[in-house]
């Protein structure tokens, strides 16, 4: 089990930020709001282009993720 | 003096008293809601850092959001010690305790077969990265075809060595690609069949992952505790047997099951989530391949 403090992070942000039970009802943000919150952070990080690349990427198939 | 207006932030549900002394320094304060064997563990945060404009504006501050991000983590991973807990993603709130035991109810069925669901089970991770020119290094002697094309270079026009160049490349790509699906298919197979559940998801770009390798696998599975020491000696024997070509094998845990709590009933992402799950059946599809 490798938990260096930069690898945590990293799977930490992709966890907490990215899965979990997402419940819309009386909620004071909305989950669409939440996905625009998440994405203001990888903007951040990084950029929308890239990730729009990665979406692409020869592993990108069926399995991968559709966002 | 006016009362500074607060939210209930949501950390996760379980099925059992969860245990919250340990939890004081995370966030104070922290309790949960009880309603009809579940309880939701959550701790109140002031809406003006919560709320949707402080949280928009918080969210842009990289040291703020890991700093939350990181307690969401904590707390969930200290309530998990003593029992199997949903988790929730970050910034779920809710206006009152009232609202938050009704979300309870209205999906209190749900939960209650989640949990059953990953009794005695742990989340793992699994992330693989690529050195590409390590990688190439590695196997460059091996493929004839690649030795074959630089010697006809050496002898070639200029003309024809720019054509023969790129055909290398193009050669040399394809090869790199099967080593990374080859080293990707196994793995992933290999932990799955110890394994529940198992998913793919979306690799994640080297300004998030701040490493030199790109990534080429982000996986999860849902590993019973009985299992985890074979399935932790299988990744540890994976990683081994290709640090020396340039694939670092990367494998954490036992995390909260973030990524095999979905809800069938509600639309929209944790519909598309069991969907996904569903067809994890086996890695990707011979029709799209790389190269």
């Amino acid at each position: 089990m490798t938990k260096s403090a930069n690898v945590t992070l990293l799977e930490i942000l992709d966890r907490v930020l990215d899965k979990g039970v997402v419940i819309s009802g009386d909620m004071v943000i909305s989950v669409a709001d939440v996905d625009l919150i998440y994405l203001g952070l990888k903007v951040l990080l990084s950029s929308v282009e890239t990730m729009e690349q990665l979406r692409g990427s020869p592993f990108a198939g069926p399995m991968q993720e559709a966002r | 003096m006016v009362e500074e207006k607060q939210l209930i932030y949501l950390y996760c549900v379980t099925d059992r008293e969860p245990k919250l002394e340990q939890t004081e320094a995370l966030h104070n304060g922290l309790y949960y809601v009880h309603r009809e064997g579940l309880y939701a563990v959550a701790g109140k945060v002031k809406e003006l850092e919560f709320g949707e404009e402080g949280l928009r504006r918080n969210m842009a501050d990289f040291h703020w959001a890991k700093s939350k991000a990181s307690a969401h983590e904590m707390i969930i991973e200290r309530v998990m010690t003593d029992t199997d807990v949903i988790p929730f993603r970050f910034g779920t709130l809710f206006g009152t305790d009232d609202s938050l035991e009704g979300m309870l109810g209205q999906y209190g069925d749900e939960f209650k077969a989640i949990l059953r669901r990953l009794a005695n089970k742990q989340e793992w991770g699994l992330k693989i990265y690529c050195d590409p020119e390590k990688l190439k290094a590695g196997f460059l002697g091996g493929e004839e075809r690649i030795l074959k094309i630089e010697d006809e270079i050496k002898t070639s026009s200029v003309g024809k060595a720019y054509f023969l160049k790129k055909r290398k490349d193009a050669l040399l790509e394809r090869a790199l690609n099967e080593k990374i699906d080859a080293c990707s298919r196994e793995s992933f197979e290999l932990l799955k069949a110890l394994s529940f559940e198992a998913r793919i998801n979306r690799l994640l770009p080297k300004e998030v992952t701040e490493r030199e390798e790109d990534m080429v696998l982000n996986a999860a599975f849902l590993v019973g505790k009985a299992e985890a020491n074979d399935f932790l000696a299988t990744a540890d024997t994976l990683k081994m047997h290709y640090e020396n070509d340039g694939l670092v094998i990367d494998c954490t845990g036992p995390w909260p099951p973030y990524n095999f709590c979905g809800l069938s009933t509600t639309e929209g992402q944790n519909g598309q989530r069991n969907d996904k799950i569903s067809k994890c059946d086996s890695f990707g599809n011979p029709g799209q391949g790389p190269g």
